[in-house]
């Protein structure tokens, strides 16, 4: 039905364009005056306000129809006397009364349900009807509007670039809002989490096992229980092994990835430079699932054959593997950026150091380098930031375990991989160990964040030298 | 009339395949501050670039011909370019200090080049070199402070310093003056007059009293070619050639 609808509008208020433009076009013609703006901006101006109102009044609509719907119809359904004792057993009688209307239940349907699904029938006949009459109201008085507005030749130029700004205003308020509500939702489930654990026990615990966690009733916990559990939530072994693993990442990749960037930018021709860049950012489009059973099921293996050989102790899965191809994915991050800020350093200064009789490497390493620091700094902290959210690799190589360990052939575990195993499978969504995933989702989300402003303050602080 | 101390022969340019210079025969004389004016695109800092090897860094460049500094060959394959640099200080059209302290910007090439082994060898010539870059009153309390911090003329006269601290015979400047104004300007050219005593200066101008207020002799550049070379005061006052009175009455250029 509302595909129709917007279809609908969407041809009407196309066709009001062309009315519109030979409307004012003879207008200016039979009363002889200077039209305010070109033809085709009256045509525009028809079509954005046939189109928006109504289009946003379906919009609106059809975000409170199901939920006026619903509290209506289990309002009635309780009148008639369903009985349901909580919030979920209503939904669950909502959800049979849609099945009996759409044909869908299988089961036995007494009388009260039948009642209601014929209401529901009836509701939904209503709404439907009211919201055509409503929005076909709607454009015939904004047509009638626009149309008396076109008629005393108003502004439309200058109308149409109003509308326009409101609608990229409106498109980059959606997005603010998405984030806001992201924000938002991961901070009130925090918040629920920090009510049971203390948040002090959480930062500083060194103990991570949240598939200990069982509790009877989340509501009522008693002190020997949170004895039990907060030994269960203790984000410092994540947060090691979430460290642990970026650092083996970075040791891989800030050398190769920094080193490629200055031969990208200083040493290679022009043709090397051509061919050579977009190879190495392939590296950065390949799907980090593909890294992660590549780290699992080839570096992995590989890396405990090499140490049985050599007599160590290696797990299949250790923070080496996962940490190393890390450190591969992220080199044409680090890379490019690098390249791109060593190329941004004026030549001026390469000149003034080269005709005191410096070398090109002396030159690189005493004033290109130094002149590229902020910026390269910026770029490493951008990939540090790509290293700890990073989840498929360390999901299918780092391993499960929260060891607190420093060494790097056993297995660990991340930030990332602990929200994967909360969330995957069936949840209770009250339980304290669900909760945890959104508390860790908060802290990482902090973390990124905050790096991620570190970077782009470095960054900012290196353009403003040399603009 | 001073000994000759650069002297080039034959000298032919190409950028890819545009010929810059052609057969460019200059002789240069030493201690003394040799003007080379033309107008823009004439060759004039190619020309001063060549004789510090500046143009290999640039790929598409190919320089034929001679260019001998005290009857030693510039151009040839063997040559060590960083001791021809230390040789042949630079200073160019906009100041260029390195993102480093001021101190520190001066004694980068001693340490280059191996000299001031200890710290107050370097101090002494970090002193000296700002001395005779009449800016050490200036800077004297802030040596640590950036280099870039400074004004447009200080920048300059350090750029100046830089080029001087690793004693080299002879000094290049591109155009040293056209980023700065009338007063930073007179302050430069004064440092030339002072320079010249030490050292051979070769100076690239566009402002035709610059050139006749700090050279002793003059070249003009047109299209690549040395349209005439000789003392200072005969080419602005009679010059043999027509272009070359055209060019310094403004008749073109």
């Amino acid at each position: 039905m509302n595909f129709v609808l917007i279809f609908l509008i969407t041809i009407f208020s196309l066709s009001l364009f062309f009315y519109g433009r030979s409307k004012t076009k003879s207008l200016s013609i039979q009363n002889n005056i200077k039209l305010n703006a070109l033809p085709k901006f009256y045509g525009y101006y028809l079509v954005l306000w046939c189109s928006i109102p109504a289009l946003v009044f379906l919009l609106v609509w059809s975000l409170f129809e199901p939920v006026i719907i619903k509290s209506i119809i289990i309002e009635t359904a309780a009148n008639q006397g369903a009985i349901f004792n909580d919030k979920n057993e209503a939904n669950l009688i909502y959800e049979k009364i849609k099945a009996i209307h759409l044909g869908t239940f299988f089961g036995d349907i007494d009388s009260i349900l039948k009642e209601s699904a014929i209401s529901y029938a009836k509701f939904i006949n209503l709404f439907t009807n009211s919201k055509i009459v409503l929005i076909f109201g709607i454009i015939i008085a904004s047509v009638i509007y626009s149309l008396k507005k076109i008629k005393n030749n108003n502004k439309a130029r200058d109308d149409v670039e109003l509308i326009l700004k409101g609608l990229l205003f409106a498109s980059s308020l959606i997005a603010i809002l998405t984030t806001l509500g992201i924000i938002f939702s991961l901070l009130f489930e925090s918040i629920k989490f920090f009510s049971v654990i203390n948040i002090f026990d959480y930062l500083f615990g060194t103990n991570w096992s949240p598939q200990r966690a069982f509790v009877s009733d989340a509501s009522a916990i008693t002190a020997a229980e949170y004895e039990e559990l907060k030994d269960a939530f203790g984000f410092i072994p994540l947060i090691a092994g979430t460290s642990f693993i970026a650092f083996i990442a970075m040791l891989v990749a800030v050398p190769i990835g920094l080193f490629s960037g200055i031969y990208m930018a200083e040493y290679a021709s022009v043709k090397v430079r051509r061919l050579a860049k977009p190879i190495i950012e392939i590296l950065a489009g390949i799907p980090t699932v593909v890294y992660g059973f590549f780290a699992a099921l080839t570096v992995g293996p590989f890396f405990r054959q090499v140490g049985e050989s050599l007599g160590l102790t290696v797990s299949s899965e250790s923070a080496l593997a996962a940490g190393l191809i890390m450190g591969i994915m992220i080199i044409p991050y680090i890379s490019s950026l690098s390249d791109d800020v060593i190329n941004s350093v004026p030549q001026s200064l390469r000149d003034g150091s080269y005709a005191i009789g410096a070398t090109k490497s002396e030159t690189i390493k005493q004033v290109v380098i130094p002149a590229a620091l902020p910026g390269i700094i910026g770029s490493v902290l951008l990939a540090v930031s790509r290293a700890i959210g990073e989840t498929m690799i360390v999901v299918m190589a780092a391993g499960l375990a929260a060891n607190l360990t420093i060494n790097p052939l056993e297995s660990t575990t991340t930030i990332t991989t602990q929200i994967v195993m909360i969330l995957v499978g069936d949840q209770e969504f009250d339980s304290p160990k669900t909760q945890s995933a959104f508390a860790l989702g908060l802290t990482l989300f902090v973390a990124t964040l905050a790096l991620n402003y570190i970077a782009q303050r470095a960054v900012k602080k290196y353009r403003e030298k040399y603009d | 009339m001073s000994d000759i101390k650069i002297k080039s022969k034959n000298l032919n340019v190409y950028y890819g395949d545009k010929q810059a210079l052609f057969d460019v025969n200059l002789e240069l004389n030493e201690k003394e501050v040799t003007a080379l004016i033309g107008p823009s695109g004439c060759g004039k800092s190619t020309f001063i670039r060549c004789i510090n090897r500046m143009n290999d860094v640039i790929d598409i460049c190919k320089v034929e011909g001679n260019i001998e500094i005290d009857g030693i060959e510039v151009n040839d394959k063997e040559l060590d370019v960083v001791s021809l640099r230390e040789r042949v200080g630079m200073v160019f059209q906009k100041p260029n200090p390195f993102p480093k302290s001021i101190y520190d910007n001066i004694s980068y090439g001693p340490k280059i080049h191996g000299k001031g082994e200890t710290k107050s060898e370097l101090d002494e010539i970090v002193e000296r070199s700002l001395k005779k870059a009449a800016l050490w009153e200036e800077v004297k309390d802030r040596l640590n402070e950036p280099g870039t911090g400074l004004s447009g003329g200080q920048q300059q006269r350090l750029c100046i310093a830089r080029a001087i601290s690793v004693n080299p015979e002879v000094i290049l400047m591109d155009e040293p003056c056209s980023a700065l104004d009338p007063i930073a300007t007179a302050k430069i050219e004064e440092l030339i007059d002072e320079l010249k005593k030490t050292y051979t200066i070769v100076i690239v101008t566009h402002s035709m009293a610059q050139a006749v207020r700090v050279s002793q002799k003059t070249g003009f550049f047109h299209l690549g070619k040395l349209i005439e070379v000789g003392k200072t005061e005969k080419i602005f006052k009679n010059p043999d050639n027509k272009m070359t009175q055209d060019y310094i009455t403004g008749r073109f250029g």
